[in-house]
């Protein structure tokens, strides 16, 4: 189901979608196929009033670079939006970028 | 600079978010180093860091004249840079008594509360990864803007004279192909 929501989001804007934020509790990121998530740098959601939750997952790939599962965040009640931080790392690239944006759910 | 806001999408009945990623690079174009500047170069924007680690004191690169110097835009949370320390390591082994100034500009992803402005912690870094070679601490990303840097890990490869000639970006490992070319034009660079 993921898949295709992030496929047409991709055909909607003309450009692939790398990651999807699935409403909880707990909120779920998700990397869209070949994007890896890095998990030297938890992926973070900055909520108005300057609280910072982190992602996390234990499950990571062997080197520890990346997670191996989708990592997870829980969100007081009542916030419902912030800035969502990701460091994605995409497998065929072997570079890092970082990616904000606005996240509400 | 490479963060970017992305617009957002919301299926609100089922409850997912989905927010639009960026525009996919080709592989070969990212990995690749990048073809020569153009002749004559430009000239290579100064550093103008304050906080250094393995060096007495800031460096500049009005100062390194005559030796070629090897930007290695990197943090230490990033595996693709990590990996592709060992390369560079063995470059200033080879070179640095050549003529070779490697010089590691360490620019954080994320805010203060992620970790990577914490001096300690890039301390910490070079210790495990073996560095030696000087690097700058890129806490408010002067350099990295000033180089029009987007990636990490990216490279920046400055002649005797201060002009900037080769440029690119991309992980590499020892002996490959990547690792070659740079060799190749660190060595060119030194003959000049």
């Amino acid at each position: 189901m993921l898949v295709a929501t992030l496929a047409a989001v991709a055909s909607c804007h003309g450009r692939p979608a790398l990651v999807a934020l699935e409403a909880g509790p707990p909120l779920l990121l998700v990397a869209a196929p070949g994007v890896r998530i890095n998990a030297r740098l938890k992926p973070a959601l900055e909520l108005d009033g300057g609280t910072v939750l982190r992602f996390d997952s234990p499950h990571l790939t062997p080197d520890s670079a990346y997670f191996a599962a989708a990592p997870t965040a829980a969100p007081p009640g009542g916030a419902r939006r912030g800035t969502l931080r990701v460091s994605i790392c995409p497998s065929r690239e072997d570079i890092c970028r970082s990616v904000q944006m606005a996240a509400a759910w | 600079m490479t963060t970017r806001r992305e617009g957002v999408v919301l299926t609100a009945s089922r409850a997912v978010l989905v927010v639009a990623g960026l525009v996919a690079v080709s592989a070969a174009a990212i990995r690749r180093p990048a073809p020569p500047s153009s002749a004559g170069g430009t000239p290579a924007p100064e550093l103008t860091n304050a906080s250094w680690l393995n060096a007495d004191r800031p460096l500049r690169l009005s100062e390194l004249r005559g030796r070629v110097v090897l930007l290695n835009f990197w943090v230490f949370t990033c595996g693709n840079c990590t990996r592709t320390v060992p390369s560079l390591v063995e470059y200033d082994r080879q070179y640095r008594e050549r003529g070779l100034t490697i010089i590691g500009i360490h620019t954080p992803e994320f805010p203060p509360y992620a970790g990577e402005h914490d001096k300690g912690n890039l301390v910490r870094a070079l210790q495990r990864q073996g560095i030696t070679y000087p690097n700058a601490q890129d806490n408010d990303r002067r350099t990295w803007d000033a180089y029009g840097i987007r990636y990490w890990p990216s490279f920046v490869l400055v002649d005797k004279r201060g002009i900037v000639r080769y440029t690119g970006y991309g992980e590499f490992h020892l002996n490959d192909g990547d690792f070659r070319e740079w060799d190749r034009r660190i060595a060119r660079l030194l003959a000049e």
